[in-house]
């Protein structure tokens, strides 16, 4: 399969199509659940389908390790590449990996306006026109709603996505009866798409809980492959 | 053998001007002294009357050995020489995995300066436990107080202190120990007879809190120091366990003081070494396993399992060529066989030496851990020792190509032996630095991983041997390749009188990914005799040596022969030699060939406020951006960027950054040079 094709085939162009279209530049997009269902995966898949259109992506990460988020890439694009037989595919990698930059950042004692004026050094003098920014392992339960809406005016003012992902703790039940995690209920305003990851049945399943503006709580169809970890169709 | 429990490897790190040389000079003297103390105490009363002077007169050399062995308390205390300024991975590693702790010396004055900083970092980075000694205290405008704020600020220690100066600038006498709770007064004429006595009242309050503040943070690392702190029953062992445990663990960072220069606080510190920093059996050490794909091994500190030793400096002595090694599994005894990884051959073990201070001992052997020398053994340094039958590397055997080169030759007729000398030392104690002879443009070529690789020992053949020497302007090394395959026939032949010369070559080239040169024989019922081949290979890599786009080496290629011809009478070794040269040089163009660069990995350290300024200089430089990381003030950011356009960087970087960014680059991959460059070169050679 070439490149092209990949791209349309993606199940991704399903997720898409259940927030009406994708998320949308100056928009932020949450992805919820417990720690180890599988943000990660999925974001980095999000990314790397941004990155096979030939879109810029910054990822950024308050883990210690860039070589394990580069690892997280490594693996997604081998899974994409050996399920879909991409032709070519070491051309394609080498071409794509240019498009992507990990930033990492220390969570004890950095602030948002630290971050953002990081995340503008890279796109101003950096040079790096990025389309989608990923934001991994954020802290919700440090941050307060100005965060968010300085987030989501950055977002506005270098035109581009946001995605987060967000780890849910605290005691059951952690969602309420729409679907809304109880810990990000202060930041639903701010978040233009919420999707939770929830795990029933032996899969992990994609739940869209608001999708611009609207509270939805409707599955998507998709689920998280265990073997893989790919974003996949349920019915798969 | 050694208690590996009583061996420490020091390292003594330092900003210039902090004051490392006097430091390691008085650490050197106090346990000599007190070392010679005890001999002649038992030997013949005369006292403790050491003739200084003499110690005073050897001091100049044996602080020039790449490390010296010192006894402290019963101790066996190595000091490694650390490099003050290190650019390269191979040699930061190299220095710093031989060390299994190190004092961070900074000036109360002065403060954590920006080399200070790089310096740590690498030491963090290779996980090496330090020990923070605040020098100069006697000195106008000491401040041991706001060094310890920088310290916890500037370079992320958990920074507490365990000392607390008695008086300041010339009023400075002696520490307050805060484990203790006693006072340091270092008398008698070179402050060798250390005083305990009670805390002068004045200081008495100030010495409580800071102990308190040291109790806080020590019971963080230890729940049994915590339980007993609470109950007010904290022993100072107690507290030493802890220090110590945190230490370790890179958790916190102890902070002792004093003046070297005026004898105080340095046995002291000295303690702190043997209390705090970890003995040889407490780090864990990784070899690499040659016979299963260099994969890592844990070493163990065990005398009776089989040897692995690396070999981290070669030093010319006065009799010839010092050998430093470190021990990190099994013993080495006299007499016994060693087997060298690297050049895989046996050497037997002649002389085994112990570096003093004062002296070299001879000794029979030395168990793990220890840093010892031998003499006359023919390596280079980061070679590796095993015991036969092992085949461990320290380090990997990957050794890079050279990716930059320039010309030299010597200004002055005495220069020409001491270049000479120079080269191949250093080809000896680095691997990635190579040095040949360039027959078509008669000059002499040196080679390395980069522009500050090869200046440092431009620098270095000038200072170390007073050799002068000119250079020409620094050469990317460039590789050609094909990207396609392309079928070849072609006969030479010539008819000149005599003998004449036939042979024909016909067959195809093809891209050979991950690999210089492969010549494939494809030849079937002998049209080109059997005892010709050989000569066609051999005419295939002399055409690969100089490409035709830019002139330099051709690599990846695959050469199938399929057919050919010959005459019984014309055809030679050198005809059918000729033939492969013109067959390449015909069938060449049609393959496609591109130009590639050598791309660097660069990393670049900066303290965040300038980090847009790189960015955009890595991005001027046709560089990517991998990531950047952000932690405390200060980012690292990595890139790969072509060596090309890494050519003066260091200066345009301190310009960007205020000279407070360091950088640091090797050699990561050849990849092919973008279209527009390419033509240039092409232009530039044509």
């Amino acid at each position: 399969m070439v490149k092209a094709e990949l791209i349309k085939r993606s199940p991704l162009r399903i997720f898409e199509k259940s927030i009406q279209g994708g998320l949308g530049k100056g928009n932020l997009g949450i992805l919820a659940s417990r720690k180890g269902v599988g943000k990660t995966a999925c974001l980095v898949h999000i990314a790397t389908d941004k990155l096979f259109q030939g879109k810029h992506v910054i990822h950024v990460s308050f883990s210690a390790r860039t070589d394990h988020i580069i690892n997280w890439y490594e693996d997604i694009f081998k899974e994409i590449a050996k399920k879909q037989n991409l032709e070519s595919a070491v051309t394609v990698h080498d071409e794509i990996i240019k498009n992507r930059v990990i930033m990492n950042f220390n969570q004890e004692g950095i602030t948002t306006v630290q971050i953002l004026r990081s995340l503008e050094a890279m796109i101003k003098y950096g040079n790096f026109a990025a389309d989608t920014i990923i934001v991994d392992g954020y802290d919700f339960s440090k941050c307060k709603r100005e965060d968010l809406q300085t987030f989501c005016e950055f977002a506005r003012n270098m035109d581009l996505e946001i995605w987060f992902s967000a780890s849910l703790k605290g005691e059951e039940p952690i969602f309420d009866e729409n679907g809304i995690p109880y810990e990000l209920k202060p930041f639903l305003d701010e978040a233009a798409v919420l999707i939770s990851l929830k795990y029933t049945n032996k899969y992990v399943h994609l739940e869209l809980v608001k999708d611009h503006k609207e509270i939805v709580s409707a599955d998507m169809h998709l689920k998280l492959d265990p073997k893989t970890l790919l974003i996949a169709e349920e019915d798969d | 053998m050694k208690e590996l429990s009583k061996m420490r490897n020091i390292g003594i790190s330092a900003h210039i001007d902090s004051g490392k040389t006097t430091l390691t000079e008085r650490i050197l003297f106090y346990c000599k002294k007190i070392h010679v103390m005890h001999e002649v105490h038992e030997k013949d009363g005369t006292g403790a009357t050491m003739d200084f002077m003499e110690l005073e007169r050897e001091r100049g050399i044996t602080i020039a050995s790449a490390s010296t062995s010192v006894e402290w308390e019963g101790h066996t205390i190595n000091i490694i020489d650390t490099p003050g300024h290190v650019d390269f991975t191979i040699e930061v590693e190299r220095a710093l995995r031989v060390l299994d702790g190190a004092i961070l010396v900074v000036c109360s004055v002065g403060g954590v300066q920006s080399q200070s900083i790089t310096v740590d970092r690498q030491l963090r980075r290779y996980g090496v436990p330090r020990i923070a000694f605040i020098n100069k205290l006697d000195r106008i405008g000491a401040n041991p107080y706001k060094v310890v704020d920088q310290l916890r600020e500037k370079l992320n220690h958990n920074a507490v202190l365990m000392e607390i100066p008695i008086g300041l600038e010339d009023k400075h006498t002696g520490v307050v120990d805060l484990v203790e709770m006693k006072a340091c007064y270092f008398e008698g004429e070179y402050g060798e007879i250390l005083r305990k006595d009670e805390i002068p009242h004045a200081l008495r309050e100030e010495a409580e809190a800071r102990r308190e503040e040291l109790l806080d943070t020590a019971s963080m690392i230890s729940d049994e120091l915590a339980e007993a702190y609470l109950e007010g029953k904290e022993t100072p062992e107690l507290i030493h366990e802890s220090v110590r445990k945190g230490t370790i663990s890179l958790d916190l960072t102890p902070v002792y003081m004093g003046s070297a220069y005026k004898n105080k606080g340095v046995q002291n510190l000295l303690n702190a070494v043997v209390n705090y920093l970890p003995n040889p059996s407490e780090v864990t050490n990784v070899a690499l396993d040659l016979d299963n794909f260099e994969r890592e091994v844990v070493l163990k500190a065990d005398h009776n399992a089989p040897t692995v030793a690396l070999a981290f400096k070669l030093e010319e002595g006065k009799y010839g060529q010092l050998t430093y090694i470190r021990i990190y599994q099994g013993k080495i005894k006299k007499g016994d066989d060693l087997y060298n990884t690297r050049s895989q051959k046996k050497f037997k073990i002649g002389r085994l030496i112990r570096m003093h201070s004062d002296r070299m001992e001879d000794i029979t052997e030395a168990g793990v851990g220890d840093i010892v020398a031998l003499f006359g053994i023919d390596c280079v340094s980061g070679d590796t020792f095993v015991s036969p039958g092992l085949n461990y590397s320290m380090t990997s055997m990957y050794i890079p190509e050279p990716v930059i080169s320039l010309a030299v030759e010597p200004a002055d007729k005495g220069s020409t032996d001491r270049m000479a000398k120079a080269l191949n030392r250093f080809t000896k104690e680095d691997p990635t630095f190579k040095t040949y002879f360039d027959e078509e443009a008669n000059q002499i070529i040196i080679q390395g991983m980069g522009e500050l690789h090869l200046e440092v020992y431009l620098e270095r053949m000038r200072r170390e041997y007073g050799a002068r020497v000119n250079t020409g302007m620094p050469q990317v090394a460039y590789r050609e390749t094909i990207s396609a395959r392309a079928d070849f026939d072609y006969t030479h032949k010539k008819q000149t009188g005599g003998a004449g010369q036939f042979g024909r070559v016909a067959g195809y080239i093809e891209p050979l990914e991950d690999g210089k040169f492969e010549f494939v024989n494809g030849i079937k019922g002998g049209v080109i005799p059997t005892e010709f081949i050989p000569s066609c290979e051999k005419g295939f890599k002399a055409a690969i040596e100089r490409g035709t786009l830019i002139g330099f080496p051709v690599v990846g290629v695959r050469v199938v022969l399929t057919d050919g011809q010959y005459h019984p009478v014309d055809s030679s070794d050198m005809a059918f030699q000729a033939a492969a040269i013109g067959a390449f040089r015909k069938v060449y163009d049609k393959a496609m060939p591109v130009i590639l660069e050598p791309v660097m990995k660069v990393a670049v350290d900066t303290p965040s406020e300038f980090q847009g300024n790189v960015f955009g200089s890595i991005n001027q430089r046709r560089g990517i951006i991998i990531s950047s990381v952000e932690d405390g003030n200060f980012t690292r950011i990595e890139a790969e960027v072509p060596m090309s356009e890494m050519f003066g960087y260091s200066t345009a970087l301190r310009s960007l950054t205020q000279g407070k960014a360091e950088f640091s680059m090797e050699f990561l991959k050849y990849t092919r040079v973008p279209k527009n460059i390419s033509e240039e070169l092409i232009k530039r050679y044509s």
